[in-house]
């Protein structure tokens, strides 16, 4: 859920990926950063890079969806809207003053476990941003009109993603259907209703609670002295108190499924989807390498094996997909298909269940790992073209994984994945009991009483 | 879904002191504690382009490489100077069904083949077409850009069209087009183009219609490619990790013993001149279920070599992107969209002027007015230096961190090339867009952007906003989505008359 609509990528690209590799015949740029944590327990990362004269500027803080307060269901999104409004040094709207008016540009995400905020500005503008930064996480000044204006911003961002699209609501219903205990179960955009109900003392109580130093990763990547940096951070960042009451944190523990979940819904949509979730361990877990290594095989490229199978041979899938969606507390593993004209859910249920079985049945050949790693290689050096880029894998690597060193080193983690963890992973949690099924049919077939 | 994302964020050389202060004055921050006014920026440092080098093959294939070392990456791209604009009217979707097959299949290697070897080597081959050009691009790392060409090459010069590729294609495609008529945005768009171009070449879906689609064959599509994939109408365009030397070997070797048939070159096509453009018509898709309207005003534009193309950038600019008007007006003050743009998508012969937003449906008529008033305002209110200078500025910046990245490097080299431009226009785009002053973009959009000649498109559920919208239009033209035809300007399915 972000800010603008242009940059809605942005939250896929974090959920979905953040792989690297090392083959022998790419030089892999290694990211070189200073980590230092000031008196207050704000964190700031860094790495100079003076190739082009602009500079990233993001604050990561470790707060999502998971945190909405109770009835609050998209809360912490239409926090991070309410970010851009006014502060006490700043009006409504002046962080797009020293950003957008300038030749850069700002947006923010919100995700199941963090919200991040960010800038690249020409790399003069790096002292202002600092400052701004660190106006906005000393309080904010919102009145009531503001408020309620971009509460109706955030309504129909939900109607944009979730009801307009024909898919909309069969992605929320994905990860509403696949939590029954976790807060993960209540999906980032929230609800119409909970919106409705959020007001501006939530909002000066989720930022005192949350928005404090020793909650938030400062990274800034770019064109810039380390030592001007350093002083800077100091005078803006530093001055700013710890708040001594406790940060709470999320402790539900999504329990082990017993047995398959199986839901239909139905929808605007004119060609049926059906989609597959297993619930996998936390991000930081080991096995996480293989479940990524195990989703580029699924569903990278024509060459994969769930777009192979379904889409070019069988043809009875329109578009297929995986994702290895990895989350803090407790991860999904995603499989979808939308259908092609004509085709039965249930055939293409037993296709994508066919698929997993030979992946757990039959260890994967040396090429078609290497082939898989190399993408992964690819994918890793597009993300990291940019600062913008480069910040946000350090961030991830900082604030999700514990470890901001796991920058650097996380493609040699998928390196060394074997055909064996492969099938080993496939065996452990692609079990018959740890699967949710749902089916996303048109209206229509519900009308005329079609089992399609 | 990884693939898409291309963050541009790049390189700027302007010098924003002043504009600054402008800036910190329009805010009226209060001074109270030491630090309640920003710190002023530092002085500005500039970057610098990569400079294009080219070479025409004596096949007359123009080799265009842009040197850029940052990242180990390389993407080529292979320009056809011709794309949906050469679709026969009855086959809509021709131009981009060939350039999408190339890579299903050549006389050695099969589709599985093709995906095999380029995802072995990490990179990614797409292929499609659009208005005015078909594309085959691949690009990945810089290590493995000879392998990389070469598949390029077998796709474009030595495909096979096999018909059981084709069925399988034509059915991918016709899945596409009933997704696409799911999105109310996606609906829109293609109607807004049947709207403004009518039966004429820009009209049409590029990616085809259910109609047309059925009745592609596969005699057609080589034709299609026999006739307009030749050397000497095709740019090659290679950025990255790689030197010009390289570049231009490396094309050399797979592409330099590619024939130069004898027969006579196509013509760029005209595709109109913009004088038999529609203009008034007021037309709304009712689709019930629709979760949102999604509201168009669409118009014609200018088009890519205008004299007034600076102008028209600038001025879009001041009702685009996250601040200009639409969005100040429609998002930041009403709340009434997610967010409202728009395009003034030039082209080789004039493209198209689209502002857009979606909204709940009751808001539908509310933000076709807020639209259209927006447009009138860049006349009668144009912008002044305090607004105009950041809007430019935002035009500077995008630019600059579109040539951050590979693809992006190659997408706007392509694009200079493709119109027969000059590839220096990069290092003088920025001259040019300061140059635009205030009385540039009031002359702009009073001849080019007449909000009168404009038409209204809403895809949404009607009965939400129909009644507003019938008060101000008289002509308003309700099209249930069951009877929408994208074959014909008229937009609708012709009554079965027995």
């Amino acid at each position: 859920m972000v800010r603008t609509s242009i940059r809605l990528a942005l939250s896929v690209l974090l959920l979905a990926s953040l792989q690297l590799t090392g083959l022998a015949q790419t030089r892999m740029p290694q990211l070189k950063f200073t980590d230092r944590t000031l008196a207050n327990g704000m964190r700031v990362l860094a790495a100079p890079d003076s190739s082009s004269p602009t500079v990233a500027i993001q604050v990561w803080y470790h707060v999502g969806s998971k945190d909405d307060p109770q009835s609050r269901s998209g809360f912490a999104h239409l926090f991070e809207h309410i970010m851009f409004k006014s502060t006490k040094n700043m009006k409504s709207e002046m962080m797009d003053r020293l950003t957008e008016d300038v030749g850069g540009f700002n947006n923010a995400f919100t995700a199941d476990d963090m919200t991040v905020y960010f800038e690249v500005v020409p790399s003069n503008y790096l002292e202002t941003l600092i400052w701004a930064e660190a106006d906005r996480l000393s309080g904010l000044n919102v009145d009531d009109a503001n408020f309620k204006s971009e509460r109706d911003v955030v309504k129909e961002e939900f109607r944009q993603g979730v009801l307009a699209p024909p898919y909309g609501r069969f992605e929320y219903l994905l990860q509403q259907k696949s939590f029954l205990e976790h807060p993960y179960k209540r999906p980032t955009i929230g609800s119409i209703e909970d919106l409705d109900a959020a007001s501006l003392k939530d909002v000066q109580e989720f930022h005192s609670t949350y928005y404090r130093t020793d909650n938030a990763t400062l990274v800034i990547v770019g064109d810039f002295d380390p030592k001007q940096l350093d002083a800077w951070v100091d005078k803006y960042f530093a001055p700013i108190a710890k708040p001594s009451r406790p940060l709470p944190r999320v402790q539900v523990k999504e329990p082990p499924r017993k047995s398959e979940i199986r839901v239909t819904e139905y929808g605007s949509n004119d060609l049926p989807a059906v989609g597959l979730t297993y619930l996998t361990p936390r991000q930081a877990d080991a096995d996480s390498d293989a479940l990524r290594v195990a989703d580029v095989i699924l569903s990278g490229g024509e060459s994969s094996r769930l777009y192979h199978s379904l889409v070019y041979t069988q043809q009875i899938a329109a578009e297929v997909n995986s994702s290895a969606e990895t989350r803090e507390d407790a991860s999904l593993f995603v499989l979808t298909a939308v259908l092609s004209e004509g085709k039965k859910v249930e055939d293409v249920e037993k296709a994508m269940l066919a698929e997993i079985r030979k992946l757990q049945d039959t260890p994967v050949s040396a090429a078609e790992l290497d082939k898989a790693k190399n993408q992964l290689v690819t994918n890793q050096l597009r993300q990291r073209e940019t600062s913008n880029g480069k910040a946000l894998a350090l961030g991830e690597a900082a604030v999700l994984l514990g470890d901001a060193g796991r920058v650097n080193t996380d493609l040699e983690r998928l390196q060394a994945v074997t055909a064996a963890d492969i099938q080993r992973v496939m065996k452990k949690y692609f079990t018959d009991t740890n699967r949710m099924v749902l089916y996303y049919l048109p209206e229509a077939s519900k009308k005329s009483g079609e089992g399609k | 879904m990884m693939n898409n994302v291309r963050d541009l964020f790049a390189p700027l050389r302007l010098c924003v002191n002043l504009l600054f202060i402008a800036v910190l004055l329009s805010a009226g921050v209060s001074a109270q504690t030491p630090q309640a006014t920003p710190p002023p920026p530092a002085s500005p440092r500039s970057g610098t382009f990569p400079k294009p080098v080219e070479e025409t093959l004596p096949n007359g294939l123009r080799v265009i490489v842009i040197e850029r070392r940052e990242t180990p990456l390389v993407s080529a791209q292979l320009l056809i100077k011709n794309g949906g604009e050469v679709d026969p009217p009855e086959l809509a979707g021709l131009a981009d069904m060939t350039a999408n097959l190339l890579t299903k299949g050549t006389q050695t290697r099969d589709a599985t083949k093709i995906a095999q070897e380029v995802e072995s080597l990490g990179a990614s081959l797409d292929s499609g077409a659009r208005w005015d050009s078909s594309f085959a691009t691949v690009s990945g790392m810089s290590s493995k850009t000879p392998q990389a060409l070469e598949i390029l090459a077998d796709v474009v010069r030595r495909p096979t069209f096999k018909s059981e590729e084709v069925e399988r294609l034509r059915q991918q495609y016709l899945d596409n087009v009933t997704l696409a008529l799911g999105d109310p945005g996606t609906i829109a768009r293609m109607v807004a183009a049947r709207v403004v171009f009518g039966d004429s070449p820009y009209g049409h879906p590029v990616s085809g219609t259910q109609e047309s689609l059925t009745r592609i064959t596969a005699a057609d599509i080589t034709k299609m490619h026999s006739r307009y994939y030749r050397p000497d109408n095709a740019i090659l365009v290679i950025g990255g990790d790689i030197g010009a030397k390289d570049g231009i070997a490396l094309a050399t070797k797979y592409f330099g013993d590619w024939q130069k048939p004898t027969t006579p070159m196509p013509t760029l096509s005209a595709a109109m001149d913009g004088a038999g453009s529609k203009t008034g018509r007021v037309v709304v898709i009712d689709k019930p279920d629709a979760g949102q309207a999604a509201v168009f005003l669409a118009r014609t534009g200018i088009n890519r070599k205008d004299p007034d193309y600076f102008r028209g950038v600038v001025s879009n600019s001041v009702l685009s992107g996250y601040s200009g008007r639409l969005n100040q007006e429609i998002r930041i003050k009403r709340g009434l969209s997610y967010g409202a743009g728009s395009q003034l998508d030039t082209r080789r012969d004039v493209g198209p002027f689209v502002a857009s937003a979606q909204t709940k449906n009751e808001s539908g008529a509310q933000v076709a007015d807020l639209l259209l008033g927006e447009i009138s305002r860049l006349s009668s209110a144009p912008p002044a230096d305090i607004e105009l200078t950041p809007r430019k500025a935002v035009v500077i910046g995008n630019f600059s961190r579109n040539l951050e990245t590979a693809n992006g490097l190659v997408g706007q080299v392509g694009s200079l090339a493709l119109y027969g431009l000059g590839l220096d226009e990069i290092n003088r785009y920025i001259n040019n867009v300061q140059a635009v002053g205030t009385a540039d973009i009031q002359k702009f959009a009073s001849a080019k952007l007449d909000p009168k000649s404009s038409n209204i498109i809403i895809v949404g559920n009607a009965k939400a906003f129909l009644p507003e919208l019938q008060k101000k239009y008289q002509n308003v033209e309700v099209i249930p989505i069951t009877e929408l035809d994208l074959n014909t300007a008229l937009l609708r399915k012709k009554q079965q008359t027995g």
